[in-house]
């Protein structure tokens, strides 16, 4: 007997095809619409009881602390974005184009080690380095200057979002400007594009679509963070996922919580599907 | 014809410890087509790309219209060049493609238009000037590449081996558009390429590179008829080699007892004895020689010819080019030869592989290579 007929060889293939699906659907789309029917409950005695109100959304929507944690959350992840985008660039490029083959390799290697470690631990790493008798400002006391408040500002909050970010999108970037075609740089440089400009007349043009992809993790990684926002900008004003945490910790609001939740995810979804119809856009004229 | 325009004097090229050019000496006049032509790894493309700044010589000196270069970085040069890939940039049309080195120059965008699309329109492609480039054939492709060098009227234009991923019919076309255009511009071309016939068809002058060096320079017809060393011989062309050493000088009694004509030397080898004409100095009795016959200039007989350089051969095997046929063939001693005949001349042979026949050559076309 074929050690595959017909009916086993299906089997096998179903048996692979739907772990993922199933896994998506358990815990993604089961509890999302949960999270969407519970924006619309009630809460009365610090119990949640089913019901179908907008008074939550209403709620939240009217409150000008909200709209502050909004903008200023999209303000800190977007400022991150363009910082971690500016600061990796150059990096990037040295990686693609400046080292050999096993330089580059090992650097990616060295940036991925971080992920190594839990991210908790490099917040509190931060701490030690930059409170008001850490590191940093020891080292300045010495040269007589200082000291300056970095902890518990929003300055602390974007080298959290930095500290998360910064690795990934330096990765990123470097494998989108490997893929740039080394003759397209050379033939731009042969019909007089110097090397500075070159990167603006071909190398962005070309490694577009992967900058804005490392833009956009970055940016959601930063958008969605709370430890950094909690334990280096010290939760105060909060963002959006210090909100969430104030909600459900005063007064069993998961109702409210949910509505911050759903408003996060609709914004997230909207950069991402913005930024890549941008990093996509054809530029095929017929 | 005028002045040198480019000089490469005594440069060398290391990668490591690989050496991709050694003292490399050549000058090319402005308004010439030279095609610079060698195995893959021979260093042609090292030097095109020297010249262009997108390699440094790691000794030696490289002088364009009298000075030196090789400090100036690539894109100060005007020395466009047209890609292998064509390097033809995606992300703009065929128009822009055309324009980027205009407006390098920060040519104002009114004129670089008018320039670009009468560019454009000489390379027969004007009513492309808005597509974008993958909605190009190659052909088309590669007469944008060409308006794209030469919109900034360059004094030379550099190609690396640009035809070579067209089919056989475009590129026979394009030679025609390349030649055609390097007479009307009067500029100089340097070709790079690794095929013959091309090199052959186009260029005023062949440069034959191995190994990092030039191994002769010569006119198309020079290099075909006079290979300078061994390697141009089995390089180019289909060439019967054969070594041995001189055996008798003219006046001297040869081995068919008969004595040697003036002008020829007697040279011995493992298929035969063969005479062969010389030019100036005779090497001496026992010294080494290489002689080289071309397949196109020897014939076939059934019967023994009563010329002095002839030896019998058995037909291994046949292959047909058109009209053209070469046997291979082979001598009681193992030496192969190779004839070109034409299709009518093998047909009165009536011969079947195996048969037996004279292999014969005139003296005069025997190209004799001492050392």
């Amino acid at each position: 007997m074929p050690i595959t007929d017909g009916r086993s060889s299906r089997l096998y293939a179903h048996l692979w095809r739907w772990p993922m699906p199933v896994w998506q659907l358990l815990f993604f789309l089961v509890p999302l619409c949960f999270m969407v029917l519970m924006s619309f409950w009630l809460v009365k005695n610090y119990r949640m009881e089913p019901a179908f109100v907008t008074a939550n959304w209403e709620k939240m929507f009217s409150r000008g602390y909200f709209w502050n944690a909004y903008w200023r959350t999209l303000g800190l992840a977007g400022l991150t974005t363009l910082i971690a985008t500016l600061l990796a660039f150059p990096a990037a490029y040295a990686l693609s184009f400046k080292v050999s083959e096993t330089v580059r390799r090992w650097i990616i290697f060295l940036l991925i080690i971080p992920f190594f470690t839990s991210f908790l631990v490099r917040i509190y790493a931060w701490q030690v380095i930059l409170a008001e008798s850490g590191v940093i400002n020891a080292g300045l006391a010495t040269l007589g200057i200082g000291p300056f408040t970095m902890l518990n500002t929003a300055f602390g909050t974007i080298i959290g979002y930095l500290t998360l970010t910064l690795p990934l999108v330096v990765i990123l970037q470097t494998m989108s400007l490997s893929q740039v075609d080394r003759s397209l740089i050379e033939a731009a440089w042969n019909l007089g594009s110097s090397r500075v400009r070159t990167i603006a007349t071909v190398i962005l043009p070309l490694a577009k679509t992967g900058l804005i992809i490392g833009a956009v993790f970055c940016f959601i990684l930063a958008f969605g963070d709370f430890v950094s926002p909690y334990y280096l900008g010290g939760s105060k004003p909060p963002t959006l996922s210090i909100l969430i945490i104030d909600t459900t910790k005063s007064g069993q609001q998961w109702p409210r919580a949910a509505v911050v939740a759903i408003t996060m995810i609709v914004t997230l979804l909207t950069v991402a599907f913005a930024a890549v119809a941008l990093a996509y856009r054809s530029r095929v004229r017929r | 014809m005028g002045d040198d325009l480019v000089v490469f004097d005594s440069v060398e090229k290391h990668f490591g410890s690989f050496t991709a050019v050694r003292s490399l000496d050549l000058k090319i006049q402005s308004g010439e087509f030279v095609a610079l032509m060698g195995p893959s790894g021979c260093g042609k493309t090292t030097t095109l790309r020297m010249l262009a700044g997108l390699d440094t010589p790691s000794a030696g000196e490289i002088r364009l219209n009298g000075e030196r270069i090789n400090e100036v970085p690539a894109h100060r040069r005007q020395t466009p060049m047209v890609w292998q890939s064509l390097a033809l940039f995606p992300f703009l049309n065929v128009r822009e493609n055309v324009e980027f080195g205009l407006k390098m120059l920060a040519v104002p965008e009114q004129e670089r238009r008018t320039r670009a699309m009468d560019w454009l329109d000489r390379m027969e492609i004007a009513q492309f000037s808005e597509r974008h480039i993958e909605q190009l054939s190659g052909g088309q492709r590669q007469r944008v590449a060409l308006a794209r060098a030469l919109v900034t009227e360059p004094s030379i234009l550099l190609l690396d081996e640009p035809l070579s991923a067209l089919d056989a019919n475009l590129v026979i076309r394009m030679q025609g558009v390349l030649t055609r255009l390097q007479r009307s511009l009067g500029i100089t071309f340097i070709y790079v390429t690794h095929s013959q016939s091309e090199a052959f068809a186009m260029a005023d002058r062949v440069v034959i590179m191995n190994e990092g060096e030039i191994a002769q320079v010569g006119s198309s017809r020079d290099i075909y008829r006079n290979p300078a060393n061994r390697f141009v011989a089995e390089f180019v062309g289909r060439n019967n080699i054969l070594n041995g050493d001189v055996r008798a000088q003219p006046g001297q009694t040869g081995h068919n007892q008969r004595p040697v004509p003036d002008d020829c030397i007697e040279v011995k080898t493992s298929a035969g004895t063969f005479q062969a004409a010389f030019n100036g100095q005779p090497p001496g009795n026992g010294s080494a020689v290489t002689l080289v016959v071309g397949a196109d200039l020897a014939s076939v007989t059934a019967a023994q010819p009563d010329t002095s350089n002839h030896v019998r051969a058995t037909v291994i095997s046949e292959e047909f080019v058109g009209a053209v046929v070469t046997l291979f063939m082979e001598t009681d001693d193992g030496t192969e030869f190779k004839v070109q005949l034409q299709q009518r001349e093998l047909d009165k042979l009536e011969l079947e592989t195996g048969t037996g026949l004279w292999v014969s050559w005139d003296v005069a076309n025997t190209h004799l290579i001492q050392a």
